[in-house]
C-alpha cells in the first residue's frame, strides 16, 4: 500500500522535498512517525516547523474522522496544512 | 455634515458634458456609512427597473466612506456599484490603490457618472477648483491600463479602463494604480460610457471628531498588525498565494475546471515559491497599508509588474492545470492591462477547455497545457474571434454551447478560488451573495476551513450562520470602504498560535463550532467598540459603532442588495450553486456534492426572508430599508 505525503512549504524547503511517497503505512500516525524518521538528523526541524500544522487525509482533518487512529487506503494523500490567508 | 466626510457628491452627466456638486444626504451616510452601501441606496432610488446595464440610463457610481482620506492601514478602496451587465443584478466591486485618497482630497464623496459621452472622453477633476474638465480621450482609447496610466501622470490619482472595458468584455474591470475593481463587469459598464479614466485630485483633508485619539490609536493598530501571523507575517511574506498549499491540502483548490481540489503541482504556483524563485525587488502595497500583500514579478519582455494574486494563481494555473508561474504571471500582467477580473478570465478559459475536451466547441484550448492561452486573452480583450463569445463569460457560453452543469458561476459570475465541496459555509455564501459567486463578500471559509478555527467545514453546524454574519460585515467594510483583507485580523496571534492538535485548541473549537444561534447573537451585541475599524469609525465621525451596529447596516445593506436584485428579476431560483458543485462529489466520504437544498431554508430562515428568497415586510421595516 502506497500514500502520498505533502509537507507544508516551509518543511518541504528546509527539509529538502515537499512530496514524496510511503509504502506499508496504515494509520495517520504511522505516516506521521515514517515521514519524520526519513529525515533522520532533521526529525527536530520537522517537529519544529510541523508543530503548528494540522495532518488533513484527501483533504479531510484526521481530527473530524479518528485523528491519528485514522486508517489510510492505497493511493491516499497525507497534507500538513497550515491556516492561511488568501485574497 | 458628520465628520469623515467631504460632504459633496459630484454628478456628472456625460451626454450632456455637464456637472454639479450635490450634498451628501446626512441620513443615508447614517444608515449605509457610505461606499458600496450608499452606492447601492443611490442605484436603487436613481434608476428605473429593467434598464440596459450598457445603455446610458446606467449609472456608474464610485463611492467613498469615512475611513477613506485617514492613514489608517487598509483605509485606500473605493467602491464602485452599477447594474452588472454579467448578472442583470446588482454590479459591485472594490479596488485599492490611491483613487480613493484622490477623491476625498477633492472633496468629494461620492460620483455618479450618467450617460454616456459620443465619442471617448476622459475627465479631470481638481476639487480645489471645483473644476471637471470633459478631455478627449481618443489618443488613449485602445491603450492599456498600464501605459494609460502612465501617460496620465503623476499629478492626480486615476481610475481607468483598458480594452476590455472599451469593448465591453462583461468582466471588465477599473484599475487604480495596479489594483482592479474586478468583479461583476463595472469596467464594460465604464466603456459603454465612453469613459477611458477619471483623474481626480486637490488638497482637502479629513475633519475627523477625535483626531487625537485616532492617531494614537492607529499606531497601537500597526504594531497589532505587524505582529499578527496573517497581516504581519504571512501576507507579507508571500502575499494572497499564501493559500494555495493549504487549500490544495483541504482539497478545495480549484482544479481542471473544479473537476477535483487538488493539483500535484500546486507548489510552484504558491505564494512561497514566487518569493523563492520569481519576487523580484520589493513588494508592493495600496497606498497607506503596511501589509504590503502586493508583490511584483518578472515578465520577460515586460520588466517588472504586479504579479498574481492567489485567485488568479488557482483559476489561471491549477484550474487550467498549469503549474507554470512565469506563464500565469505573464496571463496575469495581459489581464491587468487589457483591464479585466482574472476570476471570470480563469473560469471562462477553463470552461472551454472542458468544451473542448467533450468535443463541444473547437477551440485550441486544452487543460494542462499553456499553449494558446495568450492568445486568447488578447483576443477576448478585443473580442476577436472565439474570443467575443468567451467575453461573454462562463453563464453565456453554456448557454451558447452548452455544457450547464459544469459552468462554473452563481448568477452569472463566476466562482472565486475556494471549493464550496470542501468548505459549506462558503457555499451557502456563494449561493446567497447577491452580486454572484464570489468569496469577498463574506470571506465564510476564513472560518470554517483555511482559517486557525478548524471547525468540519463538511457538516451542517453554523453553514447557514457564519455566512449571514460575513455578509453583513463585508457589506459594512465594504462601506467605510477599508480592504476586507482586514477581517483576517480578527482572529487574534493567540489563537493562531495554538497547536491545532492541543486541548485548548480543541476545545475552542468544540465552543465555537457548538455555538449555534449564540453566535450570530454575540455578533449582534451593540457595546462598545472593539475591534480597529469600529473604534476608526467611532473617533472619526463622532457616531458609537460597534460589532452590533455593523451587523444591522451590512443587513441592511445586502437586503437593500437583494430588493435590487428582485426589482431586477434576480430571484431566489438563482441561489443555488452549479450542478458539479451539487452533484458530483471531490471528497472519497461524499455521495454527492454541497448540501445546500438542507441549508437554504435555514438560512433564509435566519435573515428573515420567506421560503422564496424575499425579505419579509417586517425585516425590512426592522432594518429601516426604505422602497
Ligand atoms: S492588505 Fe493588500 S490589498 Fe489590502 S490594502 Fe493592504 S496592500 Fe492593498
Amino acid at each position: 500500500m502506497s500514500v502520498t505525503v505533502e509537507l507544508t512549504y516551509d518543511m518541504g524547503k528546509e527539509l529538502g522535498e515537499h512530496r514524496f511517497e510511503l509504502e506499508g503505512v496504515e494509520t495517520v500516525a504511522e505516516a506521521v512517525s515514517r515521514a519524520r524518521e526519513r529525515f533522520g538528523d532533521k526529525a527536530e526541524a520537522f517537529d519544529q516547523l510541523g508543530r503548528l500544522a494540522a495532518v488533513a487525509v484527501n483533504g479531510v482533518l484526521a481530527s473530524h474522522r479518528r485523528g491519528a487512529k485514522t486508517r489510510l487506503a492505497d493511493g491516499d494523500t497525507v497534507s500538513f496544512v497550515k491556516a492561511a490567508a488568501g485574497g | 455634515m458628520i465628520k469623515g466626510y467631504a460632504g459633496r457628491v459630484l454628478e456628472v452627466d456625460l451626454s450632456r458634458q455637464e456637472f454639479a456638486f450635490a450634498d451628501l444626504d446626512e441620513e443615508t451616510a447614517r444608515l449605509y456609512i457610505g461606499g458600496k452601501g450608499y452606492g447601492t441606496r443611490l442605484l436603487y432610488d436613481r434608476t428605473a427597473a429593467g434598464i440596459d446595464p450598457l445603455g446610458p440610463e446606467n449609472l456608474l457610481i464610485f463611492a467613498t466612506g469615512p475611513l477613506n482620506g485617514s492613514v489608517a492601514p487598509q483605509s485606500n478602496r473605493f467602491a464602485v456599484v452599477c447594474k452588472s451587465p454579467l448578472t442583470g443584478g446588482i454590479g459591485n466591486a472594490t479596488c485599492g490603490g490611491s483613487f480613493a485618497l484622490g477623491m476625498k482630497k477633492a472633496g468629494i464623496d461620492v460620483l455618479v457618472v450618467s450617460g454616456a459621452a459620443p465619442q471617448p472622453v476622459r475627465l479631470e477633476i481638481q476639487g480645489d477648483r471645483d473644476e471637471v474638465r470633459f478631455l478627449d480621450a481618443r489618443e488613449l482609447w485602445g491603450r492599456g491600463t498600464y501605459d494609460t496610466q502612465k501617460e496620465l501622470g503623476k499629478k492626480l490619482y486615476h481610475a481607468v479602463i483598458g480594452p476590455a472595458g472599451e469593448n465591453r468584455v462583461l468582466y471588465a474591470g477599473i484599475v487604480s494604480n495596479e489594483r482592479i475593481a474586478g468583479r461583476t463587469g463595472v469596467g464594460a459598464v465604464m466603456g459603454s460610457k465612453q469613459l477611458k479614466a477619471v483623474s481626480v485630485g486637490g488638497s482637502r483633508k479629513l475633519d475627523m471628531e477625535d483626531p487625537e485619539k485616532f492617531k494614537a490609536y492607529t499606531k497601537e493598530v500597526r504594531k497589532l498588525f505587524a505582529d499578527h501571523p496573517v497581516l504581519g507575517e504571512s501576507m507579507k511574506r508571500f502575499g494572497t498565494g499564501a493559500i494555495v498549499n493549504t487549500t490544495n491540502g483541504r482539497n478545495i483548490l480549484p482544479t481542471r475546471n473544479f473537476q477535483r481540489g487538488h493539483f500535484d503541482e500546486a507548489v510552484k504556483i504558491s505564494g512561497e515559491w514566487v518569493e523563492d524563485h520569481e519576487l523580484k525587488g520589493v513588494k508592493t502595497s495600496c497606498i497607506h497599508c503596511p501589509v504590503t500583500c502586493g508583490r511584483d514579478v518578472e515578465v520577460e519582455g515586460k520588466g517588472r509588474v504586479k504579479g498574481p494574486e492567489y485567485e488568479t494563481l488557482a483559476l489561471l494555473g491549477s484550474n487550467l492545470e498549469i503549474g507554470d508561474i512565469k506563464r500565469v504571471a505573464e496571463w496575469n500582467y495581459h489581464a491587468d492591462d487589457l483591464g479585466m477580473d482574472t476570476i471570470s478570465l480563469g473560469a471562462t478559459l477553463g470552461f472551454a477547455m472542458e468544451l473542448h475536451e467533450r468535443g463541444m466547441l473547437d477551440v485550441p484550448l486544452s487543460f494542462g497545457s499553456a499553449a494558446g492561452v495568450t492568445e486568447m486573452i488578447l483576443d477576448i480583450g478585443h473580442r476577436r474571434g472565439l474570443g467575443d463569445d468567451l467575453a461573454d463569460g462562463t453563464m453565456r457560453m453554456s448557454e451558447k454551447y452548452g455544457g450547464k452543469e459544469f459552468a462554473m458561476h452563481v448568477k452569472g459570475l463566476e466562482l472565486s478560488a475556494y471549493d464550496p465541496r470542501g468548505s459549506f459555509a462558503q457555499g451557502v455564501e456563494y449561493a446567497t451573495t447577491n452580486r454572484g459567486g464570489c468569496h469577498v463578500q463574506g470571506a465564510s471559509m476564513y472560518m470554517e476551513s483555511t482559517g486557525p478555527l478548524t471547525i468540519n467545514p463538511q457538516n451542517l453546524k453554523l453553514k447557514a450562520d457564519i455566512p449571514i454574519v460575513q455578509q453583513n460585515l463585508a457589506c459594512a467594510i465594504n462601506s467605510m470602504v477599508l480592504c476586507i483583507f482586514t477581517t483576517y485580523g480578527m482572529i487574534p496571534k493567540a489563537v493562531h498560535e495554538m497547536r491545532p492538535d492541543s486541548f485548548a485548541h480543541r476545545a475552542l473549537v468544540k465552543i465555537f463550532e457548538n455555538s449555534g444561534p449564540i453566535f450570530r447573537t454575540v455578533m449582534g451585541l451593540k457595546g462598545n467598540p472593539m475591534m480597529w475599524f469600529e473604534k476608526w469609525l467611532t473617533y472619526i465621525t463622532g457616531t458609537k459603532f460597534s460589532a452590533g451596529h455593523l451587523q444591522e447596516i451590512g443587513a441592511r445593506i445586502f437586503n437593500l442588495e437583494r430588493m435590487y436584485n428582485l426589482r431586477e428579476g434576480v430571484t431566489g431560483a438563482s441561489d443555488t450553486l452549479p450542478p458539479r458543485i451539487l452533484n458530483e462529489p471531490t471528497f472519497d466520504h461524499m455521495d454527492s456534492g454541497h448540501p445546500l437544498p438542507e441549508l437554504l431554508p435555514s438560512y433564509y430562515a435566519k435573515r428573515g426572508w420567506d421560503a422564496r428568497g424575499v425579505p419579509a415586510p417586517r425585516t425590512l421595516e426592522k432594518l429601516q430599508v426604505r422602497l
